[in-house]
């Protein structure tokens, strides 16, 4: 860091008089600078550097090779090569846990894609009170997930939840709904706490990329009779459809490794109708000790996450003006 | 219908889906633990008590967590903000070879999801024997953190007309003080900003307070309230008190915050 300062001094001296002759001091400047700019460069990106290599490359690596070997208590780590991929792949629970988490991913996202658009649809015309609604109707998304998943639990509690309680005295349930007991009604208790949790962000992200459409668009529309439907149909969504891909996008790599609402409102069960990677992973690792079966586990949802990225990494390349 | 009606219908079912839960929270954490026990009323704290409030200091090392928490979100963002507004300054505004792929590398490194990076990064604090500690949290949040932060300030930075910096430079500054003095000053509302959400992603973190912390001591606010259920039995009272308590700073930051959000997402904070 002590460089660049001493250098600026030399640089001083070096620069001939600027009435003289501009261009040359410019050039003359610039080549001072390109070794400074270099090193000053590696100086301020070195700690992310530190941080990638040291805290997420090395152990993920890591954890490649752990998934690779098997530790029985008492013995170190011997490599056993695809062993425990096998054995996943042949035990049924574990295919169990590789459908739920599809299951889980598409249905919350897929339920989040269509609240969002109907929220920034309806959000979209530009009515007093909008910027509070829209700031309330994002507090899901701000509180803190294992409050909402511990909320969520107390709302859907087979005696005294406020969901069956509340149905009950509509009349329109009789006895209580199972809602975290019955497996099918499980999934669907999870994933309705991960979509109360992210529509508000979908949401959000659709309405400020629909409020980008020139106005002028849905005038022209509007004059050629075009109705509300057919203007949402044909202008907004053929315009926001990289924000709603670059959205599902992000929120599928997040989701299919999604923990916290699963492993607070269920833990996996009943059985193991709500297990995805991430609780099942926990459940090998932190709770069996198994660490090459629990890193084997994580792994196959890993060439998803891969790909996932890839998309995600050139689009946002390719929107990135190059500096 | 019409389409007054559909903003209507839709704005109304949202309000309510929105606002239930969060009632819930509130209405729960202000009743006596008969009327939550009994199902006596409902939806309506009566008589109204604020006896689970103080349970939680009296009882519970609620302000312990409360402690543990806020030293964790605020070191691992500060550590965080220095970290990134380094690296994303030289991104956007140094040349040097590797830049391009380095900054492909943050992106990358920012959408791995901590339930793919858990078991892999405790084994790491094991091995180097640091675990159990807040000080393991601060060294891990940065992970996810740093790369956000550098991804984010990489949109601020580039809205910082080159033409001040470069005026600086050749009237004889040098890059640090120019950095100093101009670009940070110019990106402070982002600085402001990506503390703000290194805050709120770091207090409402879980999954690895749950894992690389074993004393009750040490535990922050999120793992502190998922350990109020046990098996099927929670007191539910006390618990929607300290969910509620753990939210308010979030959801006061958020306030502050939500003038920056839509702008200042870029790729976005569905993360967690």
């Amino acid at each position: 860091m002590q460089r660049p300062a001493r250098g600026s001094g030399d640089e001083l001296i070096l620069a001939p008089p600027a009435a003289a002759a501009p261009r040359a001091r410019g050039l003359a400047w610039h080549r001072v600078n390109r070794v400074q700019e270099r090193l000053l460069g590696y100086a301020l990106i070195a700690p992310v550097a530190l941080l990638i290599v040291v805290l997420i490359a090395y152990p993920f690596l890591n954890a490649i090779w752990l998934s690779l070997t098997e530790k029985m208590v008492g013995y170190p780590a011997h490599f056993v090569g695809f062993k425990n991929y096998v054995a996943l792949w042949e035990s049924a629970r574990f295919r169990i846990v590789a459908w739920n988490s599809v299951v889980y991913t598409v249905g919350s996202i897929g339920a989040k894609v269509v609240i969002g658009l109907a929220m920034a649809a309806a959000l979209q015309k530009a009515v007093r009170g909008n910027q509070l609604l829209r700031g309330f109707l994002l507090l899901p998304w701000v509180i803190p997930t294992v409050v909402i998943a511990l909320t969520w639990r107390w709302l859907l509690d087979l005696y005294r939840g406020l969901v069956n309680v509340g149905l009950h005295d509509l009349g329109i349930i009789g006895a209580g709904i199972h809602w975290l007991g019955n497996p099918d009604l499980a999934m669907f208790s999870v994933i309705m706490a991960n979509v109360w949790r992210g529509f508000p962000f979908f949401g959000v992200s659709f309405l400020a990329a629909m409020q980008t459409v020139p106005q002028d668009l849905y005038d022209a529309a509007s004059v050629d009779g075009a109705s509300a439907w057919q203007q949402f149909w044909r202008i907004s969504l053929p315009s926001i459809k990289g924000v709603v891909a670059i959205v599902t996008l992000l929120s599928t790599i997040w989701t299919l490794n999604d923990f916290n609402i699963v492993y607070i409102m269920t833990r996996g069960g009943p059985g193991a109708a709500t297990h995805i990677f991430a609780t099942y992973s926990y459940e090998l690792g932190i709770q069996s000790q198994r660490w090459g079966m629990a890193m084997a586990a994580s792994m196959y949802s890993l060439p998803v996450i891969a790909l996932l990225i890839v998309f995600v990494v050139r689009y946002l390349h390719r929107e990135e003006p190059s500096s | 219908m019409s389409s007054r009606a559909f903003r209507w219908l839709v704005v109304s079912g949202l309000l309510v889906l929105v606002a239930v839960p969060l009632y819930w929270i509130l209405d729960t954490s202000f009743k006596t633990g008969r009327q939550i026990l009994m199902s006596e009323a409902i939806y309506m704290p009566r008589p109204f008590t604020i006896e689970n409030y103080l349970y939680l200091f009296e009882e519970t090392r609620f302000a312990q967590w409360l402690r543990n928490s806020t030293v964790v979100a605020v070191a691992s963002t500060l550590i965080s903000l220095a970290i990134g507004s380094a690296g994303a300054y030289a991104l956007t505004r140094l040349r040097f070879p590797g830049r391009r792929t380095f900054g492909a590398l943050v992106l990358i490194t920012y959408l791995v999801p901590p339930g793919l990076m858990f078991i892999p990064l405790y084994r790491t604090f094991i091995q180097i024997g640091y675990s159990n500690s807040l000080g393991t949290l601060i060294l891990a949040y940065p992970t996810f953190l740093v790369p956000f932060v550098t991804w984010l300030l990489m949109g601020f930075f580039r809205s910082i007309p080159r033409e001040l910096e470069e005026a600086a430079l050749v009237d004889g500054a040098t890059r640090l003080q120019t950095l100093r003095r101009i670009v940070l000053p110019l990106a402070a509302p982002g600085l402001l900003a990506a503390g703000l959400f290194c805050f709120t992603l770091s207090w409402n973190e879980f999954l690895y307070a749950l894992i690389f912390i074993a004393d009750d001591s040490l535990r922050t606010l999120p793992v502190g309230l998922s350990e109020f259920v046990v098996s099927d039995f929670a007191f539910w009272g006390q618990l929607m008190a300290a969910a509620a308590l753990a939210s308010a700073p979030v959801v006061i930051v958020y306030i502050y915050l939500h003038k920056y959000m839509v702008s200042g997402l870029t790729a976005g904070a569905v993360k967690g």
